[in-house]
């Protein structure tokens, strides 16, 4: 990274803002996620539906930060670590968007669940949640501190997250699996495991674009892969 | 890179003025049928390496030039070389139009006529078409070739220039920020004829405009303080390059 700054003050800080924007969506994103696995655990109706409302914020960071980046493209295009931090940002604040998107779809979720849901299925889907949220803080303190170490390290521990889906995944078929009139619910909690694992997901690609921000290239090798879910018999 | 041949290769490059040293081991390779983009601070070097290219520098009795530039494996620095020669191989396009004070079409038919290329005026006319057509002004000129040269706008000119460059059919075009004096639609006419003339010739550019390095060069060096800091291709150079103070120039980080 250059410490030095550039001799146009105007540009430094349109990169400055642009980056203090993404920080700001980045840590509303991170409480958006971590609010909807509590609530999910704990099957808080109030909580999903302030999770529902609070997503526009993040949508509309991600226009705000669109909209800068368009700036920055045609007035300054941008050079060398400039422009691999304006189409990284562009590419992250994307990802943050769609984390948001399913918290938000998650949250959807838990106004038609029972309010006693069997332990038994909320351990596995409490540790995926609290991974993924885990992974998402560590990415974006990654990103503030440019620490290329930690952006590799969440995105291998990716394959930890694809293992606890699958974990999950088998909680709620044998849940199934023990009566058919669990069909609803088990449908419900699939779509919730899905959804945090796709986040997870997002998350790489996070970790993928702030490699590139840093070292100029692209994270080698297939991104891990965890075990398919299998359904048991 | 289409074409990985050596056209130009550079080593140990030391040229002084007086006390003063303007290029300080410069080792550098440009390919065959490429645009190579030089860029860097005011003052780095970037004409008076060009201007070794050409012997150009012989005309300033302070300077002093030590080192290898061999064309094709031909050494050119040395007393042996035919300088006339070697400028009628070596075209330079600079920076102000500097037409000659003559009709366009005497502009173009000078060096093909100094250096016997026509032996008789139909050549000569075709060789001035020719080389106006390549240059994209022949439509602009056709019916108006005794008219001075000066008469063009400067984006006219600048073509007339390249124009005369390429009549003699040289092998290396150099070309020392050529759009500086022109308006956009100008500089994308000349860029969009590099593009063009890199399939024929090999292309030297020097520019102050990193966008333009971009666009037009497939090679890009950085010069700072006479030292060739770094080399590599465009792409990389401006994308990610590995030298942080290429990257800090390239930025806007000092100039
Ligand atoms: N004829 C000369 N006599 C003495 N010093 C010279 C002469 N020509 C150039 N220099 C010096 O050599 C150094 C390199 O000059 P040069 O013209 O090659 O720079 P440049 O990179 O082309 O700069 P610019 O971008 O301003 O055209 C400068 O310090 C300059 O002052
Ligand atoms: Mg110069």
């Amino acid at each position: 990274m250059s410490e030095e700054k550039r001799i146009v003050k105007s540009y430094e800080e349109e990169m400055q803002s642009l980056n203090d924007d993404l920080v700001k969506m980045g840590s509303l994103t991170e409480s958006q996620l971590s609010d909807t696995i509590q609530a999910i655990v704990k099957i808080d109706k109030e909580a999903a539906e302030n999770i529902i409302k609070n997503d526009v914020q993040i949508n509309e960071l991600r226009a705000k930060i669109d909209d800068q980046i368009s700036t920055v493209l045609v007035k300054r295009a941008p050079m060398a670590i400039d422009l691999r931090t304006t189409i990284s940002s562009l590419k992250i604040s994307h990802d943050l968007e769609r984390i948001g998107d399913l918290a938000k779809s998650v949250a959807k979720k838990i106004e038609p669940l029972p309010i006693d849901l069997p332990q038994e299925l909320t351990g596995s889907l409490k540790r995926l949640g609290e991974l993924v949220q885990k992974q998402l803080n560590n990415v974006l303190d990654a990103y503030i501190s440019k620490s290329k170490d930690k952006a590799i390290e969440v995105w291998r521990n990716d394959e930890q997250v694809d293992d606890l889906t699958h974990i999950a995944m088998n909680e709620v078929a044998n849940f199934l699996g023990k009566n058919k009139k669990n069909l609803e619910l088990a449908t419900h909690l699939l779509f919730v495991t899905k959804n945090i694992e796709r986040a997870g997901d997002h998350v790489t690609n996070i970790a993928e674009s702030l490699y590139y921000l840093i070292e100029g290239e692209y994270l080698e090798g297939a991104r891990p892969k965890g075990k398919e879910f299998v359904k048991d018999k | 890179m289409t074409n990985n041949k050596v056209k130009i290769k550079t080593e140990k490059l030391d040229v002084f003025y007086g006390q003063k040293q303007a290029l300080k081991n410069v080792n550098l390779e440009i390919f065959n049928r490429e645009v190579t983009a030089l860029i860097g601070p005011s003052g780095c070097g970037k004409s008076t390496y060009i201007r070794c290219i050409n012997r150009m520098n012989d005309v300033i009795e302070t300077c002093k030039i030590s080192g290898s530039i061999k064309i094709d494996g031909q050494e050119i620095n040395n007393k042996q070389i035919d300088v006339v020669r070697l400028r009628e191989r070596i075209g330079m396009v600079f920076q102000k139009p500097n037409p000659f004070p003559k009709s366009i079409y005497d502009n173009v038919a000078y060096g093909p006529q100094i250096h016997g290329l026509a032996d008789h005026k139909d050549k000569l006319d075709q060789i001035v078409q020719t080389s106006l057509k390549k240059s994209a002004l022949w439509e602009e000129v056709k019916d108006r070739l005794d008219e001075p040269g000066t008469s063009l706008s400067g984006g006219q000119q600048q073509r007339l220039c390249i124009a005369r460059a390429i009549s003699v059919n040289p092998e290396v075009i150099l070309m020392d920020e050529p759009c500086s004096a022109l308006d956009p639609i100008a500089t994308a006419k000349i860029e969009e004829l590099m593009e063009e003339l890199k399939k024929t010739f090999t292309i030297v550019i020097v520019t102050h405009s990193m966008a333009q390095a971009v666009r037009v060069s497939q090679r890009t060096g950085f010069f700072h303080l006479g030292n060739l800091i770094e080399v590599d291709t465009t792409d990389k150079m401006f994308k990610n390059p590995n030298n942080k103070m290429t990257q800090d120039y390239i930025t806007g980080r000092f100039g």
